[in-house]
């Protein structure tokens, strides 16, 4: 049996190595089930609508031949030992160009030192736990192959904290889900506070568990130390308990938060509960560009949705597979190496639906990580959900997003 | 403050009654044949969504009800034909394999013919708070708690006062007596099991909109449900309900006062205690070993 | 002999070598990553096998104690840098001191209860790790590095053959373990804890034994695994990965080894395999073709249901239409995974490794293991010197359930040496008599005094201990062992090595002594032909006689017989007759619970009748039958009396003198 088994793997190894040579094989990694899968499922349909644009546009000309996308999906369940073992996997295939996904900052963690240590390229989007990129400033890497498109949990602190302040709140509650996603938010909240000069007294600090339906408990606390807003740092529909939660005890204070407020879960199961919630975004489900409205119109279409689940993690997922694919141009080779040290320094700018991508990494420096990060403070604008959408937080915003996705059209 | 307490035993209390009617479930089958459906859960998940189907067709939400409670007795009995029969003609308890493993095949179909998102059930029944005494309750919660005691009085009558429910009874109490009287096994198993399924779809209909819908809505509901039904006693009709109150409250309470990161810990020691003291649960009945 | 050395640890070398040798021939860190998990995975399968399996019990806390090694491991690592190996102790220790903790709770548990308790435990030890932030750093998770093994620190390939000698000794240990008398007191302990605790072994020892040592396995498991990864979160360890592991055992094949290993092999490979299209498409077409040809075959010779047979050709068929049809088979993972498994355990119950062995025993035809030969039964059974004092003395003795009066008030005197008889209608409180004495019920008056010390009451453990040993009016054989491990998991005065030695297999000239003695005792009782048969597929006779030739095992003072007659067929009543004479022969004193009133006139000495749960007569066999009470208990008013002469079969032997 076991002997079977095994010849069958290593035949089967043997194959997926075999074929497709003119190809540039890229590999999509997330959570396609579970409790993470709609984020992990719409930046793989994200990045697919991009690759079916390009295969359909006949490729990318690297040296003579014109080479298309071949993709790889695998589903690490949100399961640190999964994502490990298919990070083993896709280091081991010779000839992959590259690697795009993980949702769950604790893949990241186990996974990504199997991509480093074969100096495979990915791209991480849309994990946003600020771990998965320091932990490599911290081990102090000469040379990285790993990098970020997503609004890292740093920036998103930072910007939700400010809001806060900026609201003039003195008292706030802080609320996060028991996983590795809520507890590094609350740390990097709680080090925004201090940062942003104490301005902000946290009232009560509380967890909740995924699957747990019932918040009373945790935003009593937070009414009775009389919290004018609540930080919050979770994905899914807990989000929606707690904004229900929150109406039902009369706690009227809004809800600020990281982008996961905007995913639909959240939208969809608070209703009118939900109105009024601020998040950071990157991307809002909004046709305010061309590119925007058309991405918006091929992924209702291809998938046969009226919205997308989690607009920020397709729209991450689209622009990181055209950043990839400048760089494979630019590289003029499908060598994962050399695909790294071109998206180390991108020529072109690169059109995106979130914005116009000029030069998203900069050569790594152990000691500012923001040089494989690809999003900046400028880049992330303040989302106000509002009867079911979300729209720009303020008029400023909107203004700048679309100067910026479109600055560069005139000059080409 | 002491509104506060009695604010959180209330909104603990409604979850604990979700758990006895889950856990209603899990006895109905137990009592008639010494098996539970681990993969009750994903019954309750799958009428959910389907209830939520039939809503979006624009089917009235009250004739929506008999629908999904419909496909919840089919589901169950699919469950007990597919999943649960041939292990108990073989003596065997593979019938616990079995039902995870429906109910891995029930998560995977469900998320993709349904998408893997939450999503709303629309209701009816108002969700604005209405204030007893200082403590906010929602009449959404009131109809679940009523309907969790409803369907329970009506299935524990059905089991005194019919003929068929009777037999369910007789099975219970001795199914080789019960056989020699002419009674079907077989049969009454099936109709526990269908029933379960009715229980898991009410249960479904019920909470979704507390709860919204999505494949793992019940992945943590039904774990809870499993430790009320045990320590309930697996064959107590009603000491679900004490205890599912009891177990909802306190970890409401624990979390409030304790800390809401230990929120299921005291819960948990209790169980283990409870076990250790009582092996057939609190209410169950002590077991004279025979030889 | 030589031939089954060879076959069966000729396969396990020869499994070791080939694992051993992949990393030197594929080089690739997947492939390796895949082999590393499998180890350890067939380590902690090891250890929950031993409760699912061998204890028959549902255990869920496998998964925790996977996490409360592993972070037991990372921690002594990170916070006070401890090398591998001592990480590694540290690691098993945990899980066995935790595994034996949670098995006081849970020693009277079993079913669903049993699970119950586990999975409490398991949800609690996961909210410990991730609460206790200031050390495990809670959800966050732990990063660490792989510590040094005696001042090296492995690189992968070195780090999986460290893995792979922990797997070998393992087995080894477990198959020294589970072959010995803890291995049979382990399943005794399953099929019937009553007779467990009745025939001495003790449910408590071994069951408290067997989880500590399945978690102890997992918490070494648990080292490994964090030292593979080099980064744990708690949620990990939780509800999904604990039905994973159990699937693994029962889809390999439970009280196996093999199986163990099977099931690692399945669920560490099966995901990852299921990535691969073609690789899909191939297996699940194999699976539908061997379905096929499987159920078909066994329909064709009526060998199975329709169900059993058509329902995994359905559900591989169905996996066969989605493998070519569903676009996108990475989202249906969860129901692909889910036909496989449930056309294997529809298909084949007894686990892949169950349907192999029997496949492969059909191939090979290994002669079995021959036996030492029997001791003489003078040596087994040493005769011993009676006086006819007072042996059992019962004063006063009752027991009531609610408001029932099973026994009202019985004094009884058994004489040493004897056969003392006890007869009395049905619900006469016989067997509620016997219950009492043997410690399966507690007493709500009265004292039990045996060789004129008061008996231990309530603990058939303690009873089994003073030297009464009984046998069961509803059979409590082990039924799944052989005829040959009933007899021998009962032999008193064999086991005394310690249970490390065990676990060397230095403990293996007990064993042979003790296989020795008990082929005598089967020899006695007329299965000298049967030695290897499991109990549950003996002859009803055979059971009875097989029960007897248990209890004596335990060479007892005194043995309660409780109606060994019931049921037999004429000649067997006559063999029952010789087997209690010859025991009786030995020294040993008899307390004999009958229906048959010709089979206790034949044989005891002094009869007591019970009725309504009071004595009702006493004396010697024809008084008793002549006893109009007695007769009136049995009958009803107004019966005369029975002809006993007539009633008397004509061939019994005479009453040896």
């Amino acid at each position: 049996m076991k002997k079977r088994v095994l010849t069958v793997l290593l035949a089967g190894l043997i194959t997926t190595q075999a074929y497709a040579a003119d190809s540039i094989k890229i590999a999509l990694t997330g959570p396609f089930s579970g409790g993470s899968a709609p984020m992990g499922a719409s930046m793989r349909d994200g990045a697919k609508i991009a690759i079916a644009e390009i295969n359909a546009a006949g490729g990318i000309k690297v040296g003579a031949k014109m080479m298309k996308f071949e993709v790889l999906e695998r589903d690490d369940e949100a399961k640190n030992e999964r994502g490990a073992l298919i990070a083993q996997e896709l280091a081991s295939m010779s000839d992959l160009a590259g690697v795009i996904g993980t949702v769950n900052t604790g893949v990241c963690l186990a996974g990504d030192k199997h991509y480093q240590e074969k100096g495979i390229t990915k791209i991480i989007t849309p994990a946003a736990g600020s771990a998965s990129m320091t932990q490599w400033s911290k081990a102090k890497v000469k040379d990285l192959s790993i990098f970020r498109l997503a609004a890292h949990d740093g920036i998103q602190a930072a910007m939700v904290v400010e809001e806060a302040i900026n609201r003039k709140f003195t008292k706030v509650a802080m609320l996060y889900d028991s996983t590795n996603y809520g507890v590094s938010g609350r740390d990097d909240m709680v080090e925004q506070v201090k940062k942003q000069g104490n301005k902000l007294q946290v009232v009560t600090s509380d967890k909740f568990n995924i699957g747990d339906k019932d918040m009373t408990a945790q935003l009593l606390r937070a009414k009775n130390a009389g919290a004018q807003a609540v930080l919050i740092w979770g994905i899914g529909p807990e989000l929606a308990a707690v904004a229900n939660g929150m109406a039902k005890i009369g706690l009227k204070a809004p809800l600020i938060g990281g982008w996961t407020l905007s995913m639909s879960n959240f939208i969809d199961n608070s209703g009118k509960n939900g109105n009024g919630t601020l998040m950071p975004q990157t991307f809002i489900e909004e046709p305010i560009t061309p590119k925007a409205k058309a991405f918006i119109a091929a992924y209702h279409k291809a998938y046969n949705v009226k919205r997308i689940p989690s607009p920020v993690s397709a729209a991450q997922g689209y622009d990181a597979v055209f950043i990839f694919a400048a760089a494979v141009k630019q590289a003029q080779s499908t060598d994962t190496k050399k695909i790294k040290l071109a998206l180390e320094d991108l020529k072109e700018p690169v059109q995106g639906v979130i914005t116009t991508w000029k030069k998203p990494f900069t050569a790594w420096n152990p000691a500012n990580e923001e040089t494989h990060e690809a999003f900046r403070r400028e880049q992330v604008v303040m989302g106000m959900v509002q009867d079911g959408h979300v729209i720009f937080g303020n008029d400023a915003d909107r203004k700048r997003l679309i100067s910026n996705a479109t600055s560069v059209k005139g000059k080409k | 403050m002491d509104h506060a307490v009695i604010q959180l035993i209330v909104s603990g209390a409604l979850m604990g009654l979700v758990y006895a009617l889950v856990a209603y479930g899990f006895q109905l089958t137990y009592a008639t044949s010494k098996s539970i459906n681990f993969g009750q859960g994903e019954l309750v998940m799958l009428s959910a969504f389907v209830s939520l189907t039939l809503t979006n067709t624009g089917l009235p939400y009250y004739l929506m009800i008999p629908g999904g409670l419909l496909f919840g007795v089919i589901a169950g009995l699919f469950v007990e034909r597919a999943g649960v029969r041939l292990a108990l003609e073989q003596k065997s308890e593979g019938w616990i394999l079995m039902t995870i493993i429906l109910g891995l095949f029930g998560i995977s179909a469900a998320e993709n013919i349904w998408g893997r998102d939450d999503r709303p059930f629309p209701t009816p029944i108002p969700t604005e708070p209405i204030q007893f005494f200082g403590v906010s309750i929602t009449p959404l919660e009131i109809s679940v708690a009523v309907g969790v005691v409803l369907i329970m009085v009506v299935i524990e009558l059905f089991k005194r006062k019919t003929l068929l429910g009777k037999a369910f009874e007789a099975v219970s109490a001795d199914r080789d007596a019960a056989e020699l009287m002419g009674i079907s096994a077989t049969r009454t198993i099936m109709l526990s099991y269908g029933l379960s399924g009715l229980v898991a779809a009410l249960a479904g209909i019920l909470v979704s909109p507390i709860t919204t819908v999505g494949p793992t809505m019940a992945s943590a509901l039904v774990l809870k449900a499993f430790s009320v039904a045990v320590v309930a006693g697996l064959e107590s009709g009603f000491g679900v309900v004490i205890v599912g109150l009891f177990l909802g409250s306190l970890e409401s309470l624990t979390s409030f006062y304790v800390g809401s990161g230990w929120r299921e810990a005291p819960g948990l020691v209790l169980l283990i205690l409870a076990l250790a003291i009582r092996p057939t649960g609190i209410f169950g009945k002590a077991v004279i070993r025979k030889v | 002999m030589l031939k089954r050395l060879i076959l069966i640890r000729g396969i396990e070398v020869l499994m070791v070598l080939l694992l051993a040798s992949i990393p030197l021939v594929v080089n690739n860190s997947f492939v390796l990553g895949l082999l590393t998990l499998l180890a350890i995975y067939g380590i902690l399968l090891i250890g929950l096998d031993i409760t699912v399996g061998y204890l028959g019990l549902v255990n869920l806390a496998q998964a925790a104690f996977l996490g409360l090694g592993a972070y037991a491991g990372a921690l002594t690592v990170t916070q006070l840098g401890f090398d591998m190996l001592s990480a590694l102790l540290v690691s098993t220790v945990i899980g066995l001191v935790m595994g034996g903790l949670l098995a006081f709770p849970s020693l009277r548990l079993e079913g669903p209860q049993f699970a119950l308790a586990t999975l409490s435990f398991s949800a609690l030890s996961a909210t410990v790790l991730n609460e206790w932030e200031s050390l495990t750093l809670g959800a966050q998770g732990l990063q660490l590095h792989r510590p040094p093994l005696f001042g090296f620190v492995l690189d992968s390939k070195g780090f999986y053959w460290l893995c792979l000698c922990f797997l070998g000794l393992v087995w080894m240990a477990m198959r020294n373990l589970l072959s010995s008398q803890w291995g049979r007191a382990f399943e005794a302990l399953r099929d019937s804890p009553i007779a467990t605790d009745a025939m001495g072994i003790g449910t408590y020892r071994h069951k408290v034994t067997a989880f500590a040592l399945g978690s102890g396995l997992g918490g070494l498991a648990g080292g490994l695994y964090a030292f593979n990864f080099e980064y744990l979160q708690p949620h990990v360890f939780v509800y999904e990965l604990m039905v994973i592991l159990l699937l693994g055992v029962v889809l390999g094949g439970r009280k196996s080894l093999w199986g163990a290993f099977v099931g690692a092999v399945l669920i560490v490979l099966l995901p990852n395999l299921l990535s691969n299209r073609l690789l899909f498409q191939i297996f699940s077409a194999t699976g539908f073709l061997l379905a096929l040809g499987a159920g078909g075959m066994a329909l064709y010779q009526k060998r199975t249901k329709l169900f059993q047979a058509a329902a995994p050709i359905i559900a591989m068929g169905l996996l066969v239409t989605g493998s070519f049809t569903v676009q996108n088979t990475e989202d249906w993972r969860k129901a692909i995974f889910a036909l496989m498994l449930f056309s294997v355990v529809v298909g084949l119950p007894e686990g892949l490794m169950g349907f192999a062995s029997r496949f492969l025993s059909r191939i090979f035809s290994i002669d079995p293991e021959s036996f030492a030969p029997p001791s003489l039964l003078e040596e087994v059974l040493v005769r011993k010197d009676v006086d006819g004092a007072p042996l059992l003395q019962i004063q006063d003795l009752k027991c009531y359930f609610g408001g029932i009066k099973a026994v009202d008030g019985v004094s009884l005197t058994v004489a040493a040496g004897t056969i003392h008889g006890l007869i009395g209608p049905n619900g006469s409180g016989k067997s509620t008599l016997v219950n009492l004495v043997s410690g399966l019920y507690v007493p709500t008056g009265g004292t039990i005094q045996f060789q004129g010390r008061p008996l231990v009451q309530g603990s058939l453990f303690a009873v089994a201990q003073q030297g009464i040993s009984r046998t069961f009016q509803n059979l409590q054989l082990f039924s799944e062992l052989t005829a040959l491990d009933n007899v021998m998991v009962s032999m008193k005065g064999y086991y005394r090595s310690p249970l490390p030695l065990v676990l060397l297999g230095l403990a293996k000239r007990s064993e042979k002594r003790a296989e020795a003695d008990s082929l005598a005792l089967l020899e006695m009782v007329g299965l000298s032909d049967q030695v290897r048969v499991p109990a549950k597929d003996l002859p009803y006779g055979a059971q009875r006689f097989l029960e007897i030739a248990r209890a004596v095992a335990r060479r007892p003072t005194l043995i309660i017989l409780d109606e060994p007659a019931a049921g037999l067929a004429h000649p067997d009543v006559i063999t029952l007759l010789g087997i209690i004479r010859r025991i009786h022969q030995q020294g040993i004193t008899v307390i004999l619970i009958e229906h048959h009133m010709d089979v206790v006139s034949e044989l005891c000495d002094t009869v007591t009748v019970l009725d309504g749960g009071r004595i009702i007569a006493e004396g010697i066999p024809d008084d008793i039958r002549r006893n109009p009470l007695v007769i009136e208990a049995y009958l009803g008013k107004g019966s005369e009396p029975a002809a006993p002469a007539a009633e008397r079969p004509g061939t019994l032997e005479p009453v040896p003198a």
